[in-house]
């Protein structure tokens, strides 16, 4: 079993917190002048997304969180799990619903993704930051209207929806932003 | 080359890569360390403390099991000497006292000091300590003219309200309702759980190890900050009256029916600055200290200390004073509100 000892607390380092894989995201030392020393780290459940703070003795250590992050292609989703695939060895892997999460709304196939592998396992899947859909519905666009001022829903390929312009056609592709969800542009082509 | 960016700026970084041939600290701040020396050694001279300097290098070092020293080795250019075991202290304080008991009178020292394992945001391992004695005084009178110190150097960075002094006791009842020094080790379980701090520590560690964890993350961040209707306000707060147990090198006294040490510590915006003490100077006290340090030190599977015989003949010879050290660092971060302490030090350890 691979441990951390304290010294080696750094923000990112994955361990094993009652059970879950957690990230630190940050870690600070406590060391009065004359006595004990602890560290103190605020950490993330990687499995929640829980944002949490945990105490230990300085010197102590901690069980590693076998975590990694790999980049993979998405191929399908088979109505109850994503596939995707290594996009050199050609291995493929499957993520259910608690590891996809929301990130299902931005998958489209053929994109390349972040897969957080724990224990070899999907874990989390992480979308590009940009990633362009096609409009499968929306109001008819109001012609001239380029303004951009006001704005309507649009339902994207995946089944998304998103604030979009009003000039916004069906069958066009946008590009978002699956960070904040939001309507960038008209996708360039 | 000639890309028309501004390359004598040299602010320590550019937009994309850290460079670590660079300062971590900007030149507003070196120079305030430099500034800010030059203050402290006129209000010695002005108060007629002498200036003194100690080794760095000493064959003994402090016993104290929460503080690590650094080792090296003296290698003799004769071959058929052994080779001899060095610390670098982590405080002038030994060498210090034996000119004190030698008949210096009141004398100060600016030094590097170095500590194992302290790093982080408000720790180098390489730092550097401002130390004083004054001869005769005790706790209370040194109190006041740190007090008087800091705020010269500190007031034209910083508004302080009021200094606050706050015994040991006082901060327990009120933040964790309990007395310190009579606490069970059951309450202190129990008020360690109620703060989700229950597996930090093992049942059978001593309650000083409960004390220093409920200070450190209930306590310690709300010192040196005053809070009144109008919202917070930096101050220099002394907390005095540590429980016996955990005296280090001052003397404790009966107060109130409870053995307390004459010790106390600085805080300013929730950070402790410095540490000091009513001087313990009985030899046989000062032993039995060390030695019982030296066993908390094998019961945590760490190497035991040699005695510095050097110190210990000094400690009854040793007048009444009081001493106390403060982090210059420290000092830098809350003039400078600097979040880490790497702003404040041109190299810090990263760099070094």
């Amino acid at each position: 079993m691979a441990t951390y000892s304290t010294n080696e607390f750094r923000s990112g380092l994955k361990l094993m917190i009652d059970g879950d894989p957690c990230a630190i995201l940050d870690n600070e030392v406590v060391k009065p002048g004359k006595g004990q020393a602890f560290n103190r780290i605020k950490i993330r459940n990687l499995k929640t997304g829980r944002v949490v703070e945990r105490t230990y003795k300085s010197g102590e250590s901690v069980e590693a969180a076998d975590v990694m992050d790999t980049d993979l292609q998405y191929l399908y989703n088979d109505g109850e799990q994503w596939h995707f695939m290594h996009p050199e060895t050609f291995e493929q892997m499957a993520a259910d619903k608690t590891a996809v999460g929301e990130a299902h709304l931005w998958l489209k196939e053929q994109d390349m993704c972040t897969v957080t592998l724990w224990n070899g396992n999907p874990l989390a899947v992480t979308p590009p930051n940009f990633v362009v859909l096609s409009v499968s519905d929306t109001d008819p666009g109001l012609k001239g209207d380029t303004s951009g001022g006001g704005g309507k829903p649009a339902t994207l390929e995946t089944g998304a929806v998103v604030q979009v312009p009003l000039f916004i056609a069906i069958g066009e592709d946008l590009k978002i932003d699956t960070r904040t969800g939001k309507y960038v542009s008209r996708a360039k082509d | 080359m000639g890309t028309g960016k501004d390359a004598s700026k040299g602010d320590g970084y550019d937009a994309f890569r850290i460079d670590l041939w660079k300062p971590s600290a900007s030149f507003e701040i070196i120079k305030l360390r430099a500034e800010t020396l030059r203050q402290i050694r006129a209000f010695f001279d002005k108060n007629e403390v002498l200036e003194v300097d100690t080794p760095v290098l000493s064959c003994a070092t402090v016993p104290d099991p929460f503080i690590e020293s650094f080792q090296t080795r003296y290698l003799p250019l004769t071959q058929t000497m052994q080779t001899e075991e060095y610390y670098l202290h982590t405080s002038p304080e030994f060498p210090m006292k034996r000119l004190l008991a030698s008949g210096s009178g009141s004398i100060y020292q600016i030094s590097k000091v170095f500590r194992q394992g302290e790093s982080g945001r408000k720790h180098n391992p390489e730092f550097t300590l401002l130390e004083w004695y004054r001869d005769g005084w005790d706790h209370h009178r040194l109190m006041s003219e740190i007090n008087h110190l800091l705020l010269t150097v500190l007031s034209p960075y910083i508004e302080l309200s009021e200094t606050q002094f706050v015994s040991y006791a006082d901060v327990f009842q009120s933040f964790c309702g309990i007395n310190p020094h009579t606490v069970s080790k059951t309450e202190l379980l129990a008020c360690v759980e109620k703060l989700g701090l229950a597996d930090v520590l093992e049942e059978h560690e001593h309650r000083d190890r409960f004390l220093e964890l409920l200070f450190s993350h209930n306590i310690e961040p709300s010192l040196g900050i005053e809070q009144n209707q109008t919202g917070k306000k930096p101050c220099i707060c002394f907390l005095y009256n540590y429980p016996a147990s955990q005296a280090s090198l001052a003397k404790t006294v009966m107060h109130n029916d409870q053995l307390i040490a004459e010790r106390f510590e600085i805080f300013i915006n929730g950070m402790e600055l410095g540490n000091g003490f009513h001087e313990l100077n009985d030899e046989s006290e000062q032993r039995n200290r060390f030695a019982n340090d030296n066993q908390d030190r094998k019961v945590m599977g760490l190497n035991e200390i040699p005695m510095d015989e050097n110190f210990l003949q000094a400690v009854d010879h040793l007048p009444e004073c009081a001493g106390v050290a403060i982090g210059i660092e420290r000092l830098l971060m809350i003039m400078s509100q600097s979040k880490h302490i790497n702003e404040v030090i041109a190299f810090p350890f990263e760099r070094a």
